[in-house]
């Protein structure tokens, strides 16, 4: 193996492939950095990132493409970019609709470009794989380019000469020459003593120094990324199944329906809205119905026994927790939020208790429960016996000239029993029954059911005997345990940039050589507060220099 | 030291390929939460009774092409459906054919005078409180689904079909 360049110092270190400046003594190692004049470059300390080497294999090749800080810059911009794009039209995942189908919707709403931005797949940008797949390589790019900086420079400030070669004193961009008449151990010494109480940490060889502050801020962009890392782990985790849910029930009052995928039953007891009174308006929106309230009185249920998907199973719930939603005010409970979100005023029918009334006699039998769904099939009232026969949910007269459905919705609900009892056939007698009044007159009971309707009658006495939903609510169940996560990462990514922001690591060598006292300083940021640093050092000393004539020049905030 | 560093950079590179690949991959074949489920997906499981209160899965059908077809007794072009499936049932059962007939949460009454009705000899299944359409995402009705004998999912054809038009479909699956 020959290495290709020389990378042996004067000062006898070997340093690793890719080394500006001598990790021991400091020197430049380029021969056109070491004739040049300009402030040293100090990024990293001069050492070389952990992934150079001189023959890259295979896995040195990747590794090497994700350390690139120019690639991470195009990886963000390339992502902030897709994500514009995502914001162009709604996403498909903010339609909650069943009905909605995104193949139709785009063009139609949109037109042309519509169609396009589906057909390139953006309704779903930041599901899709090479969206997801941006973010994994940001994320890999955060790991590798810090893990390969930040290692060597956790090495070169580990252990650091005390002693710098002149060329690297000199070239600093804080930089301080001067000709000292007294001892230079005991002006050393007295100097480092100036340091310390500025809060610098101090190490001495003879008569050079090295004095540095503040370290720690150089791990802020590290502890940063940790956090982004974090951060980014944790929207990835969203795609493990039950890590994140966004859905929405529909409850009518009194129902109780399983949250989906869960092993939790919601009841909704009671759905209220509440408007404003005309006189609690102001002019400009009188006439108008505006909503004070919106309330769900939950109950959440978990179910702890038959829970498994048989057909029949009726599972065994056990009450949870109860709570009062309103807007804003979710029923919350281990991770599960549910959000009131909609609602639907439009009654449903669930049942009647109607009786049954012998006209020929004036007497009554009943009352008996009615559900509208997988009611009783056998009803026995006194004398009589009613066989359920037929239901319909929406009564209608087919094409065919039969009774039909035209959905399953209890909108028109009609019920034919074989009636049995006395006078009447023995094999019994058809009698059709429709709950609601107004389906009862327009499709003519009693013409229906001939004279069986001067016999006896079917009939609901009183409200009290109707059983039905007056709303339905409708609410969102949001579960994302990945919130906390998120917030972890958020709060490491803050720390890490408070550290580096706040804070500025500062260092200070000197040395002198025959009595000439050679001082350079280095900083990160905040040039000016350096230099007043090592002024005000200077001048408990004895030596009194403006700060604005350390200046050596290069591009100093 | 080369050799950690190799370590780390062959762990970190795998911890990259196995995270980055399962989120990917999620975002590539994971189910789609909203809609109906597209060909080449596998339709979801389902375990539903039928009018005698035998159980039936999806997976008891494995190997085999079967047709899910959703249908009501309010839906007249899902009624008129259902003879023609119970015609290409006899044609093609064979072959192998499956033709389950999920009905959409109707009660019992309801659905049992309905089959009378008709001589069918495939099964009924009943779903409950609209469970299994939910998970097949379904948007209107009748849907029929053409499952492959690999299991996934041929065609979804929504509306109502003639039978030449399911008895082509038949053949397609049936051809493999």
């Amino acid at each position: 193996m020959i290495a290709l360049e020389n990378t042996k110092c004067e000062c006898g270190h070997q340093n690793a492939v890719g080394t500006v400046l001598c990790e021991s003594c400091g020197k430049p190692l380029d021969k056109e950095l070491q004739n040049a004049d300009t402030p040293l470059e100090m990024r990293y300390d001069g050492v070389a990132r952990r992934s150079q080497k001189s023959n890259p294999n295979i896995i040195d090749r990747i590794w090497n493409f994700f350390s690139s800080v120019k690639i991470a810059i195009y990886l963000i911009v390339i992502t902030f970019l897709t994500a514009m794009l995502g914001t162009i039209y709604p996403q498909e995942n903010t339609f909650i609709s069943n009905s909605f189908d995104p193949s139709v919707y785009y063009e139609q709403t949109y037109g042309l470009t519509g169609k396009i931005y589906y057909m390139l797949g953006l309704t779903r940008t930041y599901e899709s794989w090479w969206f997801i797949g941006l973010l994994v390589m940001i994320g890999t790019s955060l790991v590798i380019c810090s893990l390969d900086r930040v290692l060597p420079l956790y090495r070169a400030l580990n252990k650091q000469q005390i002693r710098k070669h002149l060329s690297f004193i000199l070239r600093q961009k804080t930089v301080f020459k001067h000709k000292l008449e007294e001892d230079s151990e005991a002006w050393t010494e007295s100097f480092g003593e100036a340091l310390k109480k500025k809060g610098y940490k101090v190490h001495r060889d003879g008569d050079a120094l090295l004095a540095e502050k503040n370290r720690f801020s150089r791990w802020g962009p590290y502890i940063n990324h940790i956090g982004l890392i974090l951060f980014l782990l944790a929207v990835l985790a969203r795609s493990i199944p039950g890590w994140q849910v966004d859905t929405y029930i529909s409850v009518p009052d009194g129902d109780t329906v399983q949250i989906p995928d869960t092993n939790y039953y919601l009841k909704n007891e009671k759905f209220t809205v509440e408007f404003y009174k005309e006189e609690e308006l102001p002019e400009q929106l009188r006439g108008q119905n505006r909503a004070k309230l919106f309330e769900t009185k939950a109950v959440l249920y978990k179910c702890v026994d038959d829970c498994a998907d048989e057909p029949g199973a009726k599972p065994v719930l056990e009450e949870v927790k109860r709570h009062d939603i309103i807007v804003n005010d979710p029923l919350v409970y281990k991770g599960l939020k549910l959000y009131q979100f909609d609602f639907n005023l439009t009654p449903r029918l669930n049942a009647v208790h109607p009786v049954l009334v012998d006209k020929r006699t004036g007497e009554i039998y009943g009352p008996f429960h009615l559900p509208m769904k997988d009611a009783e099939l056998v009803h026995e009232l006194g004398p009589f016996t009613l066989k359920l026969d037929a239901n319909y949910m929406e009564f209608a007269i087919g094409e065919d000239g039969k009774p039909t459905t035209l959905s399953r919705e209890p909108n028109a609900p009609a019920f034919v029993f074989i009636v049995q009892g006395p006078g009447l056939a023995p094999e019994g007698e058809p009698y059709i029954y429709f709950p609601m009044l107004k389906d009862k007159e327009r499709f003519a009971q009693d013409t229906i059911n001939r004279e069986l309707a001067d016999k006896i009658e079917i009939r609901v006495d009183g409200m009290e005997n109707v059983d039905f939903s007056e709303a339905t609510t409708h609410l969102n169940v949001r579960v994302d345990r990945a919130v906390p996560y998120l917030w972890i990462g958020a709060v490491i990514s803050m720390i890490g940039l408070l550290m580096g922001s706040y804070w500025q690591h500062r260092r200070i060598w000197l040395r002198v050589d025959d009595g000439e006292l050679s001082l350079g300083a280095h900083t990160n940021k905040n040039w000016y507060g350096m230099r007043s640093d090592v002024a005000a050092a200077l001048k408990k000393t004895g030596i009194s220099a403006e700060p604005k004539s350390l200046d050596n020049g290069g591009n100093n905030a | 030291m080369g050799k950690w560093r190799k370590k780390i950079q062959v762990v970190i590179l795998l911890a990259v390929f196995v995270i980055g690949g399962y989120a990917i991959g999620t975002a590539l074949f994971g189910e789609e939460r909203t809609g109906q489920i597209k060909p080449g997906q596998q339709p979801p499981e389902f375990k539903l009774a039928d009018l005698e209160g035998g159980v039936h899965q999806l997976s008891d059908y494995a190997g085999q092409p079967v047709i899910v077809n959703f249908w009501g007794t309010f839906c007249p072009p899902c009624v008129k459906e259902m003879p023609e499936f119970e015609r290409q049932y006899e044609k093609w059962k064979d072959k192998g054919l499956v033709v389950l007939a999920i009905n959409l949460s109707e009660d019992t009454l309801t659905v049992n005078n309905f089959v009378k009705q008709f001589d069918l000899s495939y099964p009924i299944l009943r779903d409950v409180n609209r469970k299994t359409e939910k998970q097949y995402g379904l948007r209107s009705y009748p849907t029929t689904f053409f499952v492959k004998a690999d299991g996934s999912l041929m065609e979804a054809k929504v509306g109502g079909m003639t039978e030449e038009e399911i008895n082509e479909r038949v053949e397609r699956l049936l051809q493999l």
